[in-house]
């Protein structure tokens, strides 16, 4: 799994690759919440992502939390299959803003 | 009060003292004029269904015969602070006109509750002058009678300059003047009375609506032989108590019981509310927990008044005598085992209903799973144990036991009336809504559990792969590769395939999270994969402690059942997922079916 920070036009972009699981996801959740901590927007790209379990899950989801708390921005861009399809059968697709791509993704106002 | 008319009616000593000499007595012309006048207005009076509607052309009636100028009816306000002009006869309108209770002379006659007469306001000190500025009207002279009966003080009656003859109000004005305002009192009291009546009707009509419609809120009376019953006692006509009985398709039973703080109207209306949450959201909740942190959730999200609500809420499953239960605030059950007479209290571990939003995690609030072993669950109100007995104390917990020992023996139908029943004295209210359910595990089990298909750790029959691994975080990728393997000998695609390894994955986590506590080489897992007709089964093995078989099995022992979003996706995506009684050696044993799909070239 690996974890990349850019910066779109005042977005933060993360993209993460590979499998997100109960080894790895410990660090995506705590360098989510650093993301939070210096960005009012931040997209999570996960179109290369080959598989996310519920822990993998459980970090977006309280990063979707803390974002709301803070009136910060936070939308998931070009989720892959194996992601939407855990994303879908939580019933989480129509909690997260999700946008086809990174560009629209930061380009959303919200 | 009749007493008080004859009194005045022989001049009151006051007034005599205000004239300055007596008048001239009536001609027999005039006393006859004066009777009728009574008369007549006495009788439109109390022949009235609304005083205002006859109130102006009395007022007028009134202010012709005397000779005046003006005449105006003022009632007190509830308070008894203000007065308000309600009807006016003259050339300015004053209705809606309010003053101080203590104000000017008709303020004087109100609290004195004596008849006045000023025939020169000039020389009266208490004269207000603000009217008349107000409306440019010069008041002169004025004839005041207070409206009261008995000690109820109701307003005044007063008749503004006289015109006529001398242009001095007498004795027989104020006379005549209070004899009407006599009677007008008695027709205003009698019309409010009557109109404080209907609204008492209006309003018992009302709650016997809402009594109703309460009452259908609660479910049927169960059969007889259905294992869990309920009872409704309201101390008043709306209850702040209910319960609820909700059989589901799979046979399994959603149960709850609940108790809105404070009484009457606003807690019939919380509860009615509550109790809707309840059966539309029990019917995609998976356990108590989660459905009991819903509608948590919900309340919260409207301003309930500082109400809030205790609630039982549970799904007992007949076939296996367990009940999940989760206990928000509210008194504790009681489990009672017939044969060894013993109780087992269940105790609150959530807070109340409707006070705070988002305090339980993604779980929702703690279960407890309850096997009732044949035992009888006791789910009750504070109606029940905070009930006065015959000797006028309170039942307490120690009375509910001895009265569920009393009726242990009874049918459950029974049971439940008598022991609701003991506690309603026969006259007296109840103190509160009394509400009970009787959940009973009649002890038979109509599904066996299957016999696991591997019963040690041998490699079987039909095993397409088995995998032993540190159950390690950094070896679920190696498990995922395994399953997806194992997946790709069976045939399978990559959808059915990406399913299956995200229900191994997950029920490995649960394996390392919470049957080896999270920590490091703590044991191993074993994975057996295995082709089963047209399925393929995976079991999952682990070498910890084996789940505490006492009664009460703390959620955190288990966590690999119905609940959070892992046992929620791997229910999602296979045909069966269960616990089996573990082999000699294993500490716990899962097994995950899943219909296979072979791809289609």
């Amino acid at each position: 799994m690996t974890f990349e920070v850019r910066d779109v036009n005042g977005t933060a972009v993360v993209a993460l690759t590979g499998d997100v699981d109960l080894q790895s996801s410990p660090t995506v959740r705590q360098r989510l919440l650093e993301c939070l901590d210096k960005n009012k927007r931040l997209v999570v790209d996960l179109g290369a992502v080959s598989y996310i379990d519920s822990s993998g899950v459980a970090s977006l989801v309280e990063a979707f939390q803390v974002s709301r708390k803070r009136s910060s921005y936070f939308a998931l861009a070009s989720v892959s299959p194996a992601a939407m399809r855990v994303l879908s059968l939580a019933r989480l697709d129509k909690v997260f803003t999700i946008h086809a791509d990174v560009t629209a993704a930061t380009a959303a106002q919200g | 009060m009749e007493t008080g008319i004859v009194e005045y009616m022989t001049a009151p000593p006051a007034l005599v003292a205000a004239l300055p000499s007596q008048p001239p007595p009536l001609s027999a012309a005039e006393v006859k004029d004066h009777l009728s006048l009574i008369a007549e207005m006495m009788l439109v009076f109390s022949a009235s269904n609304s005083f205002d509607a006859v109130a102006k052309s009395a007022l007028e009636r009134i202010a012709k015969y005397v000779g005046a100028e003006a005449s105006s009816l003022f009632m007190l306000d509830d308070q008894g602070q203000a007065m308000v002009c309600t009807a006016c006869f003259g050339p300015v309108d004053i209705t809606g006109l309010r003053l101080a209770a203590t104000s000017g002379i008709v303020g004087r006659a109100v609290q004195r509750q004596e008849a006045q007469i000023v025939r020169d306001v000039r020389n009266d000190a208490d004269f207000g002058a603000v009217v008349d500025a107000k409306t440019g009207f010069t008041t002169k002279s004025i004839l005041v009678a207070p409206l009261s009966v008995g000690r109820e003080r109701l307003g005044a009656i007063e008749v503004i300059n006289k015109i006529a003859g001398d242009g001095l109000f007498s004795a027989d004005d104020l006379s005549l003047l209070h004899t009407l305002s006599r009677a007008a009192a008695l027709a205003i009291r009698n019309l409010r009375l009557t109109e404080k009546l209907v609204e008492q009707e209006r309003e018992r009509h009302e709650l016997e609506l809402a009594a109703e419609i309460q009452r259908d809120l609660l479910p049927q009376p169960s059969a007889k032989e259905f294992p869990i019953h309920g009872i409704n006692v309201p101390a008043r006509a709306v209850s702040g108590d209910f319960y609820d009985i909700m059989p589901m398709p799979d046979g399994r039973i959603w149960f709850n019981i609940a108790d809105v703080s404070g009484k009457g109207m606003n807690a019939a209306l919380l509860m009615a509310k509550t109790s809707s949450l309840f059966r539309c959201l029990a019917k995609s909740a998976e356990h108590p927990g989660q459905l009991l942190n819903a509608i948590n959730n919900e309340l919260c999200e409207t301003n309930s008044h500082g109400m809030f609500v205790t609630m039982v809420g549970g799904i007992f499953d007949p076939s296996t005598g367990i009940a999940r239960l989760t206990n928000a605030g509210h008194e504790p059950p009681l489990l009672f085992n017939l044969t060894r007479e013993s109780f087992l209290e269940i105790p609150a571990d959530a807070p109340p209903l409707g006070i705070a939003a988002g305090i339980a995690g993604p779980e929702g609030f703690p279960v407890v799973d309850l096997d009732l072993k044949g035992g009888t669950l006791y789910v009750f109100t504070d109606g029940l144990t905070e009930a006065t007995t015959f000797g006028g104390g309170m039942l307490g917990i120690d009375g509910v036991r001895a009265l569920i020992r009393d009726h242990s023996e009874e049918t459950l139908d029974l049971r439940i009336k008598n022991i609701a029943g003991a506690v309603k004295l026969p006259g007296k209210p109840l103190r509160d809504d009394l509400t009970l359910i009787i959940v009973e595990d009649n002890g038979v089990r109509t599904t066996e559990t299957k016999p696991p298909a591997v019963v040690d750790l041998s490699v079987a029959a039909g095993v397409v792969l088995r995998l032993r691994v540190p159950a390690r975080a950094d070896r679920l990728k190696m498990v995922r590769q395994a399953t997806e393997q194992a997946s790709a000998y069976c045939g399978c695609g990559p959808e059915w395939t990406l399913d299956l390894v995200m229900a191994v994955d997950e029920a490995c986590q649960n394996i390392i999270r919470h049957a080896y506590g999270g920590r490091d080489d703590a044991g191993d897992i074993v994975v057996d994969f295995v082709k089963e007709g047209d399925s393929l089964s995976v079991l999952l093995m682990d070498f910890a402690e084996p789940v505490d078989p006492s009664p009460i099995r703390s959620r955190d022992l288990n966590d690999v059942r119905p609940g959070g979003l892992g046992v929620h996706l791997i229910k999602s995506v296979t045909d069966d997922a269960r616990f089996l009684p573990p082999p000699p050696g294993v500490g716990n044993l899962f097994k995950l079916t899943k219909r296979l799909a072979p791809k289609v070239n």
